[in-house]
């Protein structure tokens, strides 16, 4: 990692709230709960919506309508991933400088977001026939991506 | 066991098997609380229960085989740790209750899904399945991450 941003790394570790979670038994476990009930939240949506577009899984509505109708499910679950993620972060910052997979992970959530808010719309439910089908599996590959790297933090 | 002991050991194995254990929560548990929510009428209100059953149940079943392979998998190589961890044993026995909770939605309540299968506001009994079921899978994901950490 970008051995500048070690001190920002070291003061968020050295933090009241940072300092509080470390200590506290229990207060890892929750938080990573949000965590990882987010991301299935989050995965799970693109996973039905996606592969919808890809011609498996929900048939019963268009992909159009089934992302109408987990897009509230998907800002909710970014903004509570974050924020969950945020404090995960802030009570091992150590740990995840050290690891590959956070910087990977901290890309791919960047890249997850910015595709969602632009190319996904325009591309998986506004076009037809490949491109559509190019931008399903993008959207797929990177949200599976998020939640590899982000396993991958505590190994490599 | 040699071969869970290799799984232990090795640098990829077990992060890999684990990640598939946490990514499989996406294609179990969301299809399976899209469901429970349809049934407390909060989400898809308009779509006949039934239908939605259909389409995300099998999801849920090819979801939950995953997480039960790649779980035996993690409890043999992890098996010392998970058998003193008293949240392991509240983990199965939540999981547990969450089938129970299931069959016994679908042998009572889902029997007669033609009376009920357009309604917004099911009945009493499907609310409760669905409650039910919601609270115990969140309670499993839990006590999962306890049993890692604590």
């Amino acid at each position: 990692m970008l051995s500048s941003l070690q001190p920002f790394y070291e003061w968020c570790g050295n933090t009241a709230l940072g300092m509080w979670i470390r200590d506290t038994v229990w207060a890892f476990p929750l938080i990573e709960t949000f965590h990882l009930l987010a991301l299935a939240v989050l995965l799970g949506s693109v996973l039905i919506i996606n592969l919808r577009i890809l011609g498996c899984g929900a048939r019963f509505a268009s992909a159009s309508q089934l992302a109408g109708d987990l897009e509230p499910w998907i800002r909710v679950s970014i903004v509570v991933g974050i924020f969950s993620g945020v404090l995960l972060f802030m009570s091992e910052p150590m740990k995840c400088y050290e690891s590959y997979s956070f910087p990977v992970k901290m890309g791919l959530i960047v890249a997850g977001v910015v595709f969602h808010f632009t190319g996904e719309r325009k591309w998986a439910l506004g076009a037809q026939g490949f491109r559509s089908k190019l931008a399903a599996g993008v959207a797929l590959v990177l949200w599976t991506g998020v939640g590899l790297a982000g396993k991958g933090i505590p190994y490599i | 066991m040699p071969w869970a002991a290799g799984i232990k050991e090795s640098s990829w194995k077990f992060p890999l098997i684990e990640s598939i254990h946490s990514l499989g929560i996406s294609t179990m548990l969301w299809p399976a609380a899209i469901l429970d929510m349809r049934l407390l009428g909060v989400v898809m209100r308009r779509r006949p229960v039934s239908q939605v059953a259909g389409q995300f149940l099998p999801w849920v079943w090819a979801g939950f085989s995953v997480m039960v392979l790649t779980g035996i998998v993690i409890f043999c190589a992890e098996a010392v740790k998970c058998y003193n961890s008293p949240f392991f044993r509240a983990k199965l026995v939540l999981i547990a209750l969450a089938g129970m909770n299931a069959l016994t939605f679908h042998k009572t309540v889902y029997r007669n899904i033609e009376a009920w299968d357009q309604a917004a506001a099911t009945p009493f009994r499907a609310r409760m399945a669905g409650a039910l079921s919601l609270l115990f899978w969140i309670a499993v994901v839990a006590m999962g991450r306890i049993v890692a950490y604590a």
